[in-house]
């Protein structure tokens, strides 16, 4: 490390700093643009079909349909880029970068792995380090930024569709937040604390002391309501082919819907750790004190990735709402359900549990 | 005259919502596990250009005109196939021959050119039912595309060749006699 920053000219901190951001970031990037794969041959297999399989790389190797991301990455680019002529042209341009900088954001403040010590200083395996006053308030406060990129992507693009579509996607999001908001209160409530180094050593290394054990309508409500955040089926209201086209993306082509894609996927991988993080133990293995830093990040990385397993295994398998149904179940069901679940732990804290 | 819609009961397990998502998963579940672990091959799916389904007996693609051991044609020029087709896509010219064949007896007429338009032709294998001779039928080959519409008109020898190689015959390119000069009668 001290290597590295003298030859870089700077000082171990910020190598150490930059280093992370590029790591994290790039392979949550890179995560992402391998799930639209993941999506696509597992909707095939689960719907008994084949999927991408054709495009080879170099004309020999299809690896698995692999080949047919960098395929479809060459095609974008080079598509032509269309602007409408009513569209307002700076917002319209904004708008990817405005859905795509948020979802890579949240996840600055999930901890992937346990903090270590080498050569007398700790490394903390998290792009902002524990005890910066922000802790688990901040992902929220980004999720709610995450409504702007959609909106901002539909009202630009001055279409009805888009603009039906951004405000059903708006709507839901400002909706479901609340209901994930009073979730994590609970959660804060119980740890004594909302930074995301203390939610995880107060779950422990015992699956059964984990709050998914814990408090189980809080994650229910959590991991319905992380649906509607990342505006995925059963509540993709941005979307509905059958009644407003692409919805908030109509007009959107070439590398600019592909960044519209890829934030809806990054966002996936946030959330994903975000349930990782604060309902299944974050970096924690389960039945070891005192885990092998390599193995804890492997651990945060298997946990990650089976929910956004699930996040595509639940869009395969369930039928969208309609959006009254979406609306009731918001507000109606979702927070409710996460009122009761902070009273109830408020009492049981009252209790002296 | 009214249905009685049977109401489905649901039990308070079906009402959580979540135990009936969670029946769904373990079925999309059970499908993906399940194609998991077959190779793309053995799935439903035909990858068509490199796996072709079985085709069923019965099946109307290209035409094929029958032919004797000899090579001659089975074909007598009547033009019942002709008049059969609905597409009007057979177009047949007719030529005098003699030979005496020993399961047909002594033919006398062939076509000296038989073609089917595969644009205009539907398949319907009206001319199959319509032939007296049973010399036209239609087989299995249904990949007929061309780059260009001259291509598409299927000739006599086309049609005569068609599966000659699938049935390990020779192909042919005339008649095993000679045609007969039009008789006219000097009046």
């Amino acid at each position: 490390m001290d290597k590295l920053a003298s030859l870089l000219h700077t000082t171990p901190a910020i190598t150490w700093m930059v280093g992370k951001v590029l790591i994290v970031f790039l392979s949550v990037f890179l995560l992402a643009s391998v799930w639209t794969w993941v999506e696509r041959r597992g909707s095939a297999m689960i719907q008994d079909r084949i999927g991408p399989n054709r495009a080879k790389l170099f004309g020999r190797w299809p690896i698995l349909g692999l080949s047919q991301l960098l395929a479809d990455g060459i095609k974008f680019f080079f598509k032509e880029d269309l602007v409408p002529t009513e569209a307002n042209k700076g917002l319209f341009w904004l708008a990817p970068f405005l859905a795509f900088v948020p979802a890579l954001m949240g996840f600055a403040i999930i901890p992937f792995g346990k903090s270590f010590v080498c050569d007398g200083q700790t490394y903390h395996l998290s792009v902002l380090d524990p005890g910066n006053g922000m802790g688990l308030l901040y992902p929220l406060a980004i999720g709610g930024l995450a409504v702007y990129g959609v909106l901002v992507a539909a009202w630009s693009s001055n279409n009805k569709w888009s603009i039906l579509g951004g405000m059903r996607a708006s709507a839901t999001m400002v909706s479901y937040e609340i209901g994930i908001s009073m979730a994590v209160v609970a959660i804060f409530m119980v740890t004594g604390g909302y930074d995301p180094a203390e939610v995880i050593k107060a779950q422990g290394h015992q699956p059964w002391t984990w709050y998914v054990v814990r408090q189980p309508l809080g994650f229910l409500v959590f991991f319905t309501c992380m649906f509607a955040e990342t505006n995925r089926l059963p509540f993709d209201f941005a979307e509905g082919e059958s009644e407003i086209v692409a919805g908030f993306n109509t007009e959107y082509g070439s590398m600019k819907f592909s960044l519209l894609a890829l934030a809806e996927y990054s966002h996936l991988m946030t959330a994903s750790a975000l349930i990782a993080t604060l309902y299944f133990g974050g970096w924690q293995v389960p039945f070891m004190a005192d885990p092998p830093v390599m193995l804890s990040v492997a651990s945060f990385l298997v946990k990650m990735l089976f929910f956004a397993w699930v996040f595509v295994w639940i869009r395969w398998t369930l039928p969208r709402f309609r959006y009254d149904q979406l609306m009731h179940m918001g507000w109606k069901v979702m927070l409710p359900m996460s009122m009761v679940n902070l009273v109830f732990h408020a009492w049981r804290m009252s209790q002296g549990h | 005259m009214g249905v009685i819609v049977k109401k489905v009961e649901m039990t308070w397990l079906d009402r959580t919502y979540v135990w009936p998502v969670l029946k769904g998963m373990a079925i999309t579940f059970d499908h993906f596990i399940r194609n998991l672990f077959t190779s793309t091959a053995k799935r439903y799916t035909v990858q068509y250009p490199d796996m072709k389904r079985e085709i069923p007996d019965g099946y109307r693609g290209l035409h094929e005109l029958k032919r004797f051991e000899n090579g001659a044609i089975k074909c007598v020029a009547c033009f019942m196939c002709q008049e059969a087709c609905p597409a009007r896509c057979i177009s047949i010219e007719a030529e005098e021959f003699s030979d005496l064949n020993l399961t047909q007896g002594l033919q006398e007429k062939r076509p000296a050119k038989f073609s089917i338009d595969m644009l205009r032709c539907i398949c319907c294998g009206m001319c199959e039912e319509a032939c007296p001779k049973d010399a036209i039928w239609l087989r299995k080959d249904y990949e007929l595309a061309a780059y260009d519409r001259l291509s598409m008109q299927y000739g006599k020898w086309n049609l005569m060749n068609t599966y000659a190689e699938a049935d390990g015959k020779e192909q042919i390119s005339q008649d095993p006699t000679p045609s007969v000069p039009r008789r006219t009668i000097a009046l």
